[in-house]
């Protein structure tokens, strides 16, 4: 049954992408009632920078170090992915599973103790 | 069996659906106002004010008259922003917090719908709104939104791993009587209806005290609170992602994080501490009736939120270096060898109280590494030749 799943899902999403809409809605309505300000002014709009006039953009360069963090993220999460499916029937296989399991988590395990050698997982 | 709820009987799946979410979304905006008006009154308690006390009676419409002033307020959009991203972002904060709620169990059978894969789901759904943090902190074209954004980043992902790990090791435990016939049990469920129907005389508490702590820990680094609030630390990077925003759209963001802590609270009383079946469970074979339910769950999802509360009023901000530290040197292996060791009791059928024991050795591990990171506090890292997010021109 499609509906009985993940239809409720989709129904969800759809009253989750809606319910913010609301409160723009009504916003939106107060501004036509002239109940909401709207008094655009070039200093208002200004990138806020305590008091300063903001000094060219910030979408330059950026420290790499956010960059590693990631790498290191997206690869334990994939393989953390992995072992949902051994956690759910881990039991119920033999014991050559976890020992396998504990290969795939070793092997981890080395990553990090890796990346904690080489620094990685310093913050500089 | 879950459509007789409240006499839907043979009502259209979509209607029912419909009905329950917007139930849902009800109860949400009712509990958000009450969580921040529960929070800033809890908070001054702790710091010897009154909070708010002028709007209706004790206060109690704070949040009535704060929603009406934000939707009242002037939508501003700096110039220099990216219009669509700015825009967006707090969508994408919002909807998969929003999306969580689908698993939540609230009572027994009363949920928008349990799936096979609940955990999963989960933390699948809710660690989108990282993206709309990013969103939120490059499209504002702020210096400090910009660095709060990528705080946001980095905190977010390292932290899921714990998390996503913490909720993996729990599922493994799990008991699921699968064949009434054999009376043989499985271990191991995403399922969150199971897994609180396996808690019904002990909680995973007990069996995975590690694990508990961890979940918290990770959970107050998610929801970006204290100690883990660089992202938004108003005295660092004034509201960080936020900084820009103002009136609805920033009201949008605070509803996402009320509306995350509700969720993490409720996840925390069903994982760990036994939903609405623990301690029914311990008198009788039939669960309680749905009030006596929704109070035990309600009580369990307070006690969360208060001690969330409570340590925003006692834990100074950390450090960014010591935030990261702590989650990729001390949580990370820590639970790595938790999924271990509980593979390697379920598989050889060892006794469960050395779950416990192996728990609790973990337990002293994590205070005894937090004392001695403590005690021997390391030195600030050196300034980098370039401030932080500020762009080489």
């Amino acid at each position: 049954m499609i509906p009985d799943e993940f239809g409720r899902v989709v129904i969800l999403l759809g009253v989750a992408l809606a319910f913010p809409a609301l409160p723009l809605l009504v916003s939106y309505l107060l501004y036509l009632f002239h109940i909401r300000p709207e008094r655009p002014d070039p200093i208002k709009h200004e990138t806020y920078e305590c008091g300063v006039i903001a000094e060219g953009g910030s979408w330059g360069q950026f420290n790499a170090r956010y960059y590693l963090f990631a790498l290191g993220f997206v690869i334990f999460d994939v393989e953390v992915v992995f072992l949902y499916p051994w956690a759910v029937i881990h039991a119920d296989l033999a014991a050559t599973a976890l020992v396998k399991a504990a290969i795939f988590i070793g092997i981890l395990a080395f990553g990090l103790a890796y990346a904690w050698k080489r620094g990685a997982l310093e913050w500089r | 069996m879950s459509t007789e709820i409240f006499g839907f009987d043979g009502v259209n799946v979509w209607v029912d659906g419909l009905v329950r979410v917007l139930l849902i979304v009800g109860f949400m905006t009712v509990v958000v106002m009450g969580l921040i008006y529960g929070e800033r009154k809890i908070l001054a308690r702790f710091q010897q004010r009154l909070g708010p006390t002028r709007t209706g009676p004790v206060g109690l419409l704070q949040s009535v008259a704060d929603a009406l002033k934000l939707v009242g307020k002037e939508d501003l959009r700096p110039r220099n922003a990216d219009a669509w991203t700015f825009e967006l972002a707090p969508y994408l904060v919002f909807v998969p917090v929003f999306l969580g709620f689908v698993i939540v169990p609230f009572v027994l059978d009363w949920q928008v719908r349990i799936l096979e894969l609940g955990l999963l789901y989960f933390v699948a759904v809710t660690g989108i709104n990282i993206v709309g943090w990013i969103m939120a902190g490059w499209g504002s074209d702020n210096r400090y939104a910009m660095i709060g954004g990528m705080r946001a980043a980095a905190q977010g992902i390292s932290y899921e791993l714990p998390l996503v790990l913490s909720l993996l090791a729990v599922a493994m435990v799990v008991e699921v009587p699968s064949d009434s016939a054999t009376g043989e049990s499985l271990r191991g469920s995403l399922n969150l209806n199971e897994i609180i129907a396996a808690q019904a005389e002990i909680p995973n508490l007990v069996w995975q005290p590690l694990v508990l702590i961890v979940f918290f820990i990770a959970a107050l680094a998610e929801l970006n609170r204290t100690p883990f609030d660089i992202p938004v630390g108003e005295s660092e990077v004034v509201g960080g992602p936020f900084v820009e925003y103002s009136g609805i759209r920033w009201s949008m963001f605070f509803l996402a994080e009320y509306a995350a802590l509700l969720i993490m609270s409720l996840i925390f009383a069903a994982v760990f501490l036994g939903g609405w079946a623990w301690p029914a469970g311990l008198f009788q074979d039939d669960p309680w009736p749905r009030w006596a339910q929704a109070l035990l769950v309600t009580g369990k999802a307070g006690l969360f939120i208060f001690m969330v509360f409570w340590v925003r009023a006692s834990v100074p901000r950390l450090r960014i270096d010591q935030l990261m530290s702590f989650t990729w040197k001390i949580l990370l292996p820590l639970m790595f060898a938790q999924v271990l060791i509980n593979g390697l009791v379920l598989v050889y059928d060892w006794p469960e109280i050395v779950l416990t024991v192996t728990g609790l050795v973990g337990v002293l591990v994590l205070v005894m590494a937090v004392d001695r990171a403590v005690r021997h506090p390391r030195p600030r890292p050196a300034p980098a030749t370039q401030l932080e997010g500020e762009a080489a021109s």
